[in-house]
């Protein structure tokens, strides 16, 4: 829940984009954009479809590398990087749509993200954690259920003992009450200290566990501010997003 | 006519297990990037230049048949880093076109170092022969083929399924961006994976050598049973490969058997009754072309 104080930030926060612009081709689809995210901090970044969510994210792990502007990640500038380097500097990445290796395993799955970054999360841990998939360890993952895809998803990446998790889009196609464990799940993970930078079109559903927020629209930011504020704002959610929110 | 009908279907398999690793190489290389590696065939043909040279210098045919596919996966990555690596980004056509001219230029430098004929390469005298099997004799050199290009098969099997490169490997041909996401280089993938194919290339390049001749072209001769094969086994699967080819060599063993004339066309009969019946391939699932 977002009752507790932000975390305060610190003299650097662990990531921090400045003035970032992003095309595809020659599509422009980030504009300007900064925004930074705390030590052990919950950062939801909310818009609509199409508003530059998930472009931030494969801009912040050299997916999809920035024509302009700066992205710094633990005191380091990794702008233009390799994505393999990022993620081993502690980036997890928990993509829009799970992207499973589906004719792998579970268990493979999550010893693909052995990336020899040492931590408290081994493949172990995670099972335990999340012993569902403890038992579907020797299955396709392309036969999991969408709920369960996103939680070894999320499992693949917390083997890697990532500082920041970036978490796109977790509650997409699922039932509710599988949309609750998931939250449920990164609450948990929040108590942990893991930063987490999570997009999501369901912007209240966010907002329970975020400390702040961004919008995006159009590829700008267009507002920044704590998390209970905007959540408490209906009024303000309807006019940057452009959605009847459900109460 | 009937007694030779064993001897023959051994013979198709040995031509068989050709075809598949010559396949399985290309389809590694197809499938992690879509490069259609034209060259394949020149490859081989390098490695059993390579394997020749060796033993015409005095070096044993056992040290030749690992060392030339070893430099040959030299060649082969940095032909990779440096040519074909700045294609990855472009629509296949680019590399195939790369590679067609790779092999086009390598074709002429054979000219230019071995000389235009074929030369003398034949396995030492312990592979000499024939073995007694019993119900027939089989020339020795022909079993020994089979052996190692069965164990190499299966070595890459081994490779490919009980290791963590090979587990990377096997992810990156399903989803290259998610696997850096991981943390793994994927260029360090591309180069390995493109150096396994042509290791491949250059075990079938030397004992092809010995088995069918040696001469600038002899490689190529390979190449174009090895997409069939690839096309019958299924793309993207290597075990489709290994099926492929086992039937492709028998079809071709079989008609060469009996309607002589019609040898060099029996696999692509064979490929357009699969194609018929499984427009994917025997073994093929998505594909890479959707």
């Amino acid at each position: 829940m977002s009752d507790g104080p932000a975390a305060v930030p610190s003299a650097e926060p662990l990531l921090a984009l400045d003035g970032v612009c992003t095309n595809y081709g020659k599509i422009r689809i980030l504009r300007d954009v900064s925004l930074t995210v705390g030590e052990g901090e919950v950062v939801a970044l909310l818009g609509l479809n199409g508003a530059g969510k998930t472009t931030t994210m494969r801009s912040i792990l050299g997916l999809t590398p920035p024509r302009a502007g700066t992205v710094r990640y633990a005191g380091q500038n990794v702008t233009g990087w390799p994505a393999y380097k990022i993620a081993r500097l502690g980036v997890g990445y928990v993509p829009e749509g799970r992207r499973m290796f589906k004719d792998l395993s579970t268990l493979e799955n999550l010893q693909l993200a052995e990336n020899g970054r040492s931590g408290a999360w081994t493949i172990q841990r995670v099972f335990e954690h999340l012993p569902k998939l403890s038992e579907l360890r020797a299955r396709k993952s392309g036969r999991l259920s969408g709920g369960e895809q996103e939680m070894l998803s999320i499992g693949r990446a917390l083997v890697a003992n990532p500082r920041l998790l970036l978490v796109d889009e977790p509650s997409q196609g699922l039932a509710p009450l599988v949309v609750e464990e998931v939250y449920r799940i990164l609450a948990e993970l929040k108590k942990t200290g893991v930063a987490i930078l999570l997009v999501e079109q369901n912007a209240l559903l966010a907002l329970r566990i975020a400390d702040r927020a961004y919008v995006l629209d159009g590829g700008r930011v267009v507002h920044a501010g704590p998390a209970a504020e905007l959540a408490a704002d209906r009024d303000r959610i309807r006019m940057l997003m452009g959605l009847e929110v459900a109460t | 006519m009937i007694e030779h009908i064993g001897p023959q279907l051994f013979n198709g398999l040995v031509l068989g297990a050709f075809y598949a690793i010559v396949a399985i190489g290309l389809s590694l290389i197809m499938n992690l990037t879509g490069t259609i590696n034209m060259a394949h065939g020149s490859f081989m043909t390098l490695a059993g230049y390579l394997a020749f040279t060796l033993v015409s210098r005095g070096t044993p045919f056992w040290f030749a048949l690992i060392a030339a596919p070893l430099i040959l996966v030299v060649v082969g990555v940095v032909v990779e880093r440096t040519l074909v690596r700045p294609l990855y980004k472009r629509e296949p056509f680019y590399s195939l076109l790369m590679t067609f001219g790779l092999s086009l230029m390598a074709e002429e430098i054979y000219r230019l170092i071995w000389g235009p004929n074929g030369v003398p390469f034949s396995p030492p005298k312990a592979l000499a022969g024939a073995a007694h099997l019993g119900f027939m004799s089989f020339p020795t050199f022909r079993i020994f083929i089979a052996v190692v290009l069965v164990v190499a098969i299966a070595a890459l099997a081994l490779f490919l399924t009980r290791t963590r490169f090979g587990l990377r490997l096997r992810a990156a041909v399903q989803d290259t961006e998610m696997i850096a996401a991981l943390g793994t280089n994927t260029q360090v993938i591309y180069a390995v994976n493109f150096g396994l194919g042509i290791f491949l290339a250059g075990i079938a390049g030397v004992l092809a050598a010995g088995m069918l001749g040696l001469s600038p072209t002899s490689g190529n001769a390979l190449l174009m049973p090895a997409f069939v094969t690839v096309i019958i086994g299924g793309m993207g699967s290597l075990f489709g490969s290994v099926v492929g080819g086992v039937l492709i060599g028998m079809a071709i063993s079989l008609t060469t058997l009996f309607i002589p004339a019609a040898s060099e066309v029996s696999m692509y009969v064979l490929m357009a009754v699969v194609l018929l019946v499984r427009p994917r391939g025997l073994f093929g699932e998505e594909g890479i072309f959707g």
